[in-house]
């Protein structure tokens, strides 16, 4: 893992400029938010999810997070099929604050079309540089 | 379509109006306006960066850029908003390369804030004289310390005055304040608890002059020293404290009310005389709780809770700001300074008939180590007994006590309930008799 600033970035990961993370496990995929959205989120007070079986589309909302001072769009990485939600994320929105990487993961995704779409997003090295851009313009 | 909400400023009320605004309505398009090179930034905290307590200015930013794309915020920065049109619904900006835009809007949001002002004073003109409001205005103090300056004197003994000496003094400088009044803060204590305040700062090596009126500004290419109570004052860095102005000309030529206060006057929902417009932080006026009165609150709480009623509305949801007492705290070298509601002083300059009562405790037990002293000032209205003021100066804890008995006040707790208020022990965090039912204990006996 490496810290931009004070934010994690894991290796092993693909993440997408709208602050979302992605890891591929199997045939599918398990997404969240990263360290760097949940720190300028703030307390998180509620996340607002789709059920399992509803359909999501890359780049395209799925849900909301909201915190004290703020409300952000959850937006998708790639495109599929919600298999899982996390409810527990959803009954205690804090989990997003302290593990966003690990318990504060938000869906599992059987993508759809993930060889392509994997294209649009950044690499573990691309992310890194993009997160030093976002504490440069910060 | 989506509602189209134009807010001028992008500092604590503009942001925070932004977010409600965001929250209320998802699908809204949000312009933030400011003039500066930054947004979303913490003035408060400026002082205590020049003071070394925080590593550098930037820290001060809360809400970085990447902030305003995840709440997708359009920002305009280092434009100003030069008019507005209330007939058309329109806003003229101009960035700062002189192109101008004509934004429309379903609402507008006014949160211009407020600029330090500085008295018709013979020389009030010339070049160097310094004020603390901005991070610009913040690293040119620093550059001129970092350039050697070894001496200061400021001009106004307010919060921003005395936090900006406090700094100086701490950065090594040789520190004089000089104040109109008989007494250091004087819109937050009475000047009984100033006087201890002053003696603090005093033994810290500040040199405080009250009584002293600012007559003169000398110097020929720059200012270089004052005269002032008919004494000549020279320093290195002159830094003028006498207070802010609401920032209100764009809503003057647009036609919205400006209250008594020179604040911009809203109703209960924050919206000024015209429909849709909106004011919320230092630029809008506030009710005061007690006196029922506008006040000019002009605090960063005040700013972001009036921005989060403005932000609500604006985007068309409901939500209703209830007035202020001016809570304020701060912390000078050790000593922590906090008031809420009215001082003695101008609850009898409201036309109230007041009681008081003053207790000096410690924050712990004697028999455990580390307690320091704390004194608390009540002040009670005599006909209906009800705590209406509070100031507290102390080595610990004075925050959360101000905010208790700032809810007590909203509340309209009595002197005699909070007398008898049901408070929590233990040795190494506090006394068994709470200081401030102590001093509770005290008025009562006065009415």
């Amino acid at each position: 893992m490496v810290k931009v600033d004070s934010y994690e970035v894991p290796e092993g990961l693909y993440y997408t400029k709208d602050f979302e993370w992605l890891k591929i496990e199997g045939d599918k995929v398990r997404v969240g938010i990263t360290d760097y959205a949940q720190k300028q989120l703030r307390e998180i007070v509620y996340v607002e999810l789709p059920s399992p079986g509803s359909t999501v589309k890359q780049n395209e909302p799925y849900g909301t997070v909201e915190s004290v001072k703020s409300v952000s769009d959850l937006v998708a990485a790639v495109s599929g099929t919600v298999e899982e939600v996390n409810e527990e994320v959803q009954s205690t929105p804090e989990i997003l604050n302290q593990d966003p990487y690990g318990k504060g993961w938000l869906l599992v995704i059987k993508p759809s079309n993930l060889e392509e779409e994997l294209k649009n997003i950044m690499n573990f090295n691309q992310a890194v540089e993009w997160h030093k851009s976002l504490v440069k313009k910060g | 379509m989506p509602k189209r909400i134009v807010i001028i400023g992008a500092h604590a009320a503009g942001v925070d109006a932004a977010s409600a605004a965001r929250k209320t309505d998802r699908a809204a398009e949000i312009t933030l306006i400011t003039k500066q090179k930054k947004a979303g930034y913490s003035p408060c905290g400026l002082p205590f960066v020049l003071g070394g307590h925080i590593p550098s200015f930037d820290k001060l930013v809360v809400f970085p850029p990447p902030y305003f794309q995840m709440m997708k915020l359009n920002l305009m920065l280092e434009t100003k908003a030069t008019n507005i049109d209330v007939e058309n619904k329109t806003v003229e900006v101009q960035d700062k390369d002189g192109k101008n835009q004509t934004l429309e809007y379903d609402s507008l949001i006014l949160a211009t804030g407020a600029s330090p002002f500085i008295p018709p004073i013979k020389g009030r003109e010339k070049p160097g004289i310094h004020v603390l409001r901005t991070i610009e205005d913040g690293e040119k103090i620093d550059q001129a310390i970092r350039n050697g300056a070894k001496s200061a004197i400021i001009m106004g003994a307010g919060l921003i005055g005395i936090e900006t000496a406090v700094a100086l003094q701490e950065r090594g400088l040789k520190t004089t304040v000089v104040e109109l009044l008989p007494q250091i803060l004087p819109a937050m204590l009475d000047a009984d608890m100033a006087k201890e305040v002053q003696k603090m700062l005093e033994q810290k090596g500040i040199n405080i002059m009250v009584n002293k009126g600012v007559e003169e500004f000398l110097g020929e290419e720059k200012v270089t020293g004052i005269i002032a109570g008919g004494e000549q004052l020279n320093a290195d860095l002159i830094i003028a404290a006498f207070g802010v102005r609401a920032n209100t000309e764009l809503a003057k030529k647009a036609g919205i009310t400006i209250g008594e206060t020179r604040g911009i006057k809203t109703n209960l929902r924050m919206e000024t005389n015209v429909k849709d417009v909106y004011a919320a932080g230092d630029c809008a006026e506030s009710i005061n709780l007690i006196t029922k009165r506008p006040t000019l609150s002009q605090l960063g709480t005040t700013a972001v809770r009036q921005a989060k009623v403005a932000g609500t509305n604006a985007a068309g949801g409901y939500a209703v700001f209830p007035g202020v007492l001016g809570s304020a705290v701060t912390k000078l070298f050790e000593m922590e300074v906090g008031a809420t509601g009215l001082t003695e002083f101008f609850a009898r300059k409201a036309g109230l008939e007041v009681v008081t009562g003053t207790i000096t405790s410690k924050t712990r037990p004697d028999y455990y180590p580390g307690g320091k002293s704390i004194k608390i000032k009540l002040v009670v209205e005599r006909e209906s007994e009800r705590v209406i003021g509070a100031q507290i100066i102390g080595g610990e804890e004075v925050t959360q006590r101000i905010n208790a008995i700032s809810i007590g006040i909203q509340k309209q707790i009595t002197v005699r309930e909070l007398a008898k208020a049901d408070t929590a022990y233990a040795p190494p965090l506090n006394e068994t008799w709470e200081p401030m039912v102590l001093a509770a204990q005290i008025a009562l006996r006065k009415l």
